[in-house]
């Protein structure tokens, strides 16, 4: 095996071990975090996302630059958005923590993990016209703060001072009917 | 609120935060961008391939994705293997249907599945349309500031948070 399969087996194995532990791999904890009964798990995902742009930030400093940003198409990101947040709220699982549960021994987890695999084989079956129909007409391109700003560093600030906001307002908003 | 997630048996979000940012740090460091929802992808292929091999080789959405012997494959089988020991290794609770949706819809086993199935489905229908998921359109893409990312995030967070009101039919606040 080369080392790229063992750097994903490591990363993937941490990275469900921490979701694990932090309670994002239980079904029940996310529908509570959506109905704004605990905020832990939203707090904890948007500090995930400021403390990856800072080390991201200073990574690049170094000289490593591996990013790939994805692009931004109105009708396509906006409508999956939508379908994603229905199936989420539905489940409680993303397609990540599916692997996770799975693994723990959540049985709906894995009727979540098949239900992903039928969705993405309809979707690569149907990808040559949902592409060019939903995502291509309105791709605005690889858009970014950092561009929009003129600077990372710029980009970097705003990003950590809205998550910031949401991650207070979350400690101020969930949890207020913390009844169960 | 540390000591009442202590006692639950849960890590407190913060320091945990800290643990997944440095797991995020170092995919970046050694790979790119972590993803998950493109394992699914790669899975597909790498099972289908030998059954219908110009099936795959016709199909954008397969060539344009490594099949198993992938770090994208490895990832989620990884995430899977973590799962498995974190879960063995802990005294938290493991149910097969959450409690708070036993409370609104009942014990059958059935119902959750078939809910779950389903709402697997959209979860993965959407990731492909958008080209990522919760991790590999929203966390790996505002961590590079892209607005695709914070997008998506605005938008999935507040569909769920509308389907769970009406899932579990709670009123603002919710009663449970």
């Amino acid at each position: 095996m080369n080392s790229e399969i063992w750097l994903g087996l490591l990363a993937g194995a941490a990275f469900g071990f921490v979701i694990q532990r932090v309670g994002a791999t239980s079904a029940g904890k996310m529908a509570r975090a959506h109905l704004m009964l605990e905020g832990d798990i939203p707090r904890f995902m948007l500090m995930a996302v400021v403390l990856s742009a800072i080390g991201l930030f200073g990574l690049q400093l170094a000289g490593v630059d591996n990013t790939r940003l994805l692009p931004t198409s109105l009708v396509a990101t906006g409508v999956a958005g939508i379908l994603f947040g229905i199936g989420w709220g539905i489940c409680g699982y993303c397609p990540g923590t599916t692997w996770a549960a799975a693994g723990e021994g959540r049985l709906d987890a894995v009727f979540a993990l098949l239900g992903g695999l039928a969705g993405t084989a309809v979707f690569a079956h149907f990808h040559e016209t949902l592409i060019p129909l939903l995502y291509g007409p309105t791709n605005i391109g690889q858009i970014s703060l950092g561009g929009w700003l003129g600077s990372r560093l710029a980009g970097l600030v705003l990003l950590v001072g809205l998550f910031g906001c949401c991650i207070w307002l979350i400690g101020r908003l969930w949890g207020r009917k913390h009844g169960a | 609120m540390a000591s009442e997630k202590e006692r639950s048996g849960y890590w407190s979000w913060l320091p945990a935060a800290f643990a997944l940012a440095g797991i995020i740090v170092f995919i970046f460091a050694t790979f790119g961008p972590p993803a998950s929802s493109s394992g699914f992808v790669s899975t597909l292929k790498g099972a289908l391939q030998p059954l219908a091999p110009e099936y795959i080789a016709a199909k954008e959405h397969y060539t344009m994705m490594p099949a198993q012997g992938s770090w994208l494959f490895a990832f989620v089988l990884g995430m899977a293997i973590g799962g498995f020991i974190a879960g063995r290794t802990s005294q938290l609770p493991v149910e097969d249907v959450p409690q708070i949706w036993q409370q609104r819809f009942g014990s059958s086993r059935w119902k959750r599945f078939a809910a779950t199935f389903a709402g697997g489905f959209m979860l993965l229908f959407a990731s492909r349309l958008a080209g990522g998921c919760t991790l590999g359109l929203f966390i790996s893409g505002s961590t590079q500031l892209a607005v695709s990312g914070l997008y998506f995030g605005v938008v999935i967070f507040a569909f769920a948070m509308l389907t769970a009101r009406l899932v579990y039919k709670a009123s603002a606040g919710g009663q449970r």
